[in-house]
């Protein structure tokens, strides 16, 4: 069971990796600042190095939301193995649809319904659920998306150029913001790394103890972290090209001056919180940096409907993952078939999505259209103007 | 409640932000600068901007320095 378990949750550790690639990566693909294969494997390197830096947000995974501990109620490795279930089920079909939505409250959600069905309601401690889930769930998009809009604002007007004669706009040379995004995004994939690799760290250590194998209050063992560094990396190499495509065009459209706030504003918000104690959604951050980006750039529009799509998704992902979760654990508290039961219904379900997303191919080539062939007219239109200008005063001489 | 704790994270990420964002910016605007034909002194300039682009790098790295526990231990 612990073996399972163990399985089970360094594959979770895989679907937040390529669920959350989006999160660091989508804008600079879809500014052209990096290419979409470099961009991939930038950020799981970056992955498998924030994983090293910090054990921190390990040791207060679940803390407290399920009442553990001497008091409260034993949580087994067949609770974490069904919570773990409704986690990756509802990363997979978020992903199918292309929804960013938070891997953390997958797991939550899913711990929170296992744990439910497998003990009782008295089991979830709702006060801390709400101060851990339910209201950084509001804040964290707010918190992202004001900081981003106030970055964009700043960028635009600092590098906003002028003719101080005329009037007229002269040539902005925006281009440095894109060198930028390859920095500020690298940072974000290195904060995913110091965030997300920990939750799956902490859950193994969870079962680890549970199991009897590890002293109650140690941190995470090297071989765990070890193993959850590299399952984030491969996830996040894999690349969740759907989400990129959502993240990348879908909101808003992003230029690099935007792209570069809006970076910049997710990475300092996930490092701000997780280290200042108040843990943010890595995915509800960089969905409201880039919403937040798109309403300070001028002429941008912010395509509302799709925000109300991703909203919507936020709302399901507690209540649908618990309930997979509560179906498992019912299925696990019935013996060793339930579990097979369970294991065999959970890799068809995940085999069959895999297979159903083949239909409608979303890779690395055509994730999103960078506009390189926009800027190619662009240029083509200046030099054009130029020739023009030049015929023109050429003209003029002659009359002369 | 937690408020002071959300109200210290929304801080932290405003002032973070803001100067990676001024700092690089400048550094974007000076380096347009220096590029513009008529121009008295580009070199002064675009060392200029390199400084602000040094600058916004070491308030990354001052950053990381404070979160990774390795170096405050």
């Amino acid at each position: 069971m612990v073996a399972l378990v163990i399985a089970l949750a360094l594959f979770f550790d895989f679907t937040n990796g390529f669920h959350d690639t989006a999160n660091a990566m989508a804008t600079p693909i879809a500014t052209g600042a990096i290419k979409p294969k470099t961009a991939v494997t930038l950020a799981a390197v970056l992955n498998l190095v924030g994983a090293f830096l910090s054990t921190e947000v390990a040791k207060t995974v679940s803390g407290g939301i399920i009442k553990e501990g001497t008091d409260g109620v034993q949580i087994t490795p067949e609770i974490i193995f069904a919570g773990l279930m409704g986690a990756i089920l509802w990363n997979m079909i978020t992903w199918l649809k292309g929804l960013p939505s938070s891997s953390s409250h997958a797991l939550f959600g899913g711990l929170i319904g296992a744990a439910i069905a497998g003990i009782g309601f008295n089991s979830i401690n709702l006060e801390t659920l709400l101060q851990k889930v339910i209201l950084p769930a509001i804040f964290a998009p707010l918190i992202a998306g004001i900081v981003a809009y106030i970055c964009t604002r700043l960028a635009y007007a600092l590098t906003a150029r002028h003719d101080p004669e005329t009037g007229s706009k002269l040539t902005q040379r925006r281009g440095g913001f894109r060198t930028g995004q390859i920095f500020t995004s690298s940072l974000v994939a290195l904060a995913h790394g110091t965030n997300d690799a920990q939750k799956t760290m902490g859950i193994i250590t969870l079962v680890l103890i549970a199991a009897g194998t590890q002293a109650p209050g140690s941190g995470p063992q090297f071989w765990v972290i070890a193993a959850c560094a590299l399952a984030i990396a491969v996830g996040t190499y894999s690349g969740g090209w759907r989400i990129i495509r959502t993240m990348g065009s879908g909101l808003t459209e992003v230029k690099p001056a935007q792209g570069f706030a809006a970076e910049t504003s997710t990475a300092s918000a996930i490092l701000a919180s997780s280290h200042l104690g108040f843990a943010l959604s890595t995915t509800q951050v960089a969905s409201g940096s880039v919403i937040g980006s798109g309403m300070g750039r001028k002429g941008t529009t912010v395509r509302w409907s799709m925000v109300g799509k991703i909203a919507i998704g936020w709302l399901f992902t507690l209540p649908a993952a618990g309930i997979v979760g509560a179906l498992t654990a019912l299925l696990v508290k019935t013996g060793v078939v339930g579990v097979v039961i369970a294991a065999v219904a959970g890799t068809a379900a995940v085999l069959f999505m895999f297979f159903y997303s083949r239909k409608s191919h979303v890779g690395h080539h055509n994730a999103v259209e960078v506009e390189e062939a926009g800027q190619a007219v662009r240029f083509a239109k200046k030099k054009a103007l130029a020739r023009a200008r030049a015929r023109a005063n050429d003209q003029k001489d002659a009359q002369r | 409640m937690k408020w002071l704790e959300l109200v210290t994270v929304g801080g932290a990420t405003l002032v973070a932000a803001v100067t990676v964002v001024v700092l690089y910016s400048l550094g974007v605007r000076l380096t347009a600068i220096a590029g513009d034909a008529e121009q008295a002194s580009p070199r002064l300039k675009r060392s200029l901007a390199y400084a602000c682009f040094g600058f916004c790098g070491l308030a990354v790295l001052f950053g990381l320095y404070l979160i990774i526990p390795y170096f405050s231990s």
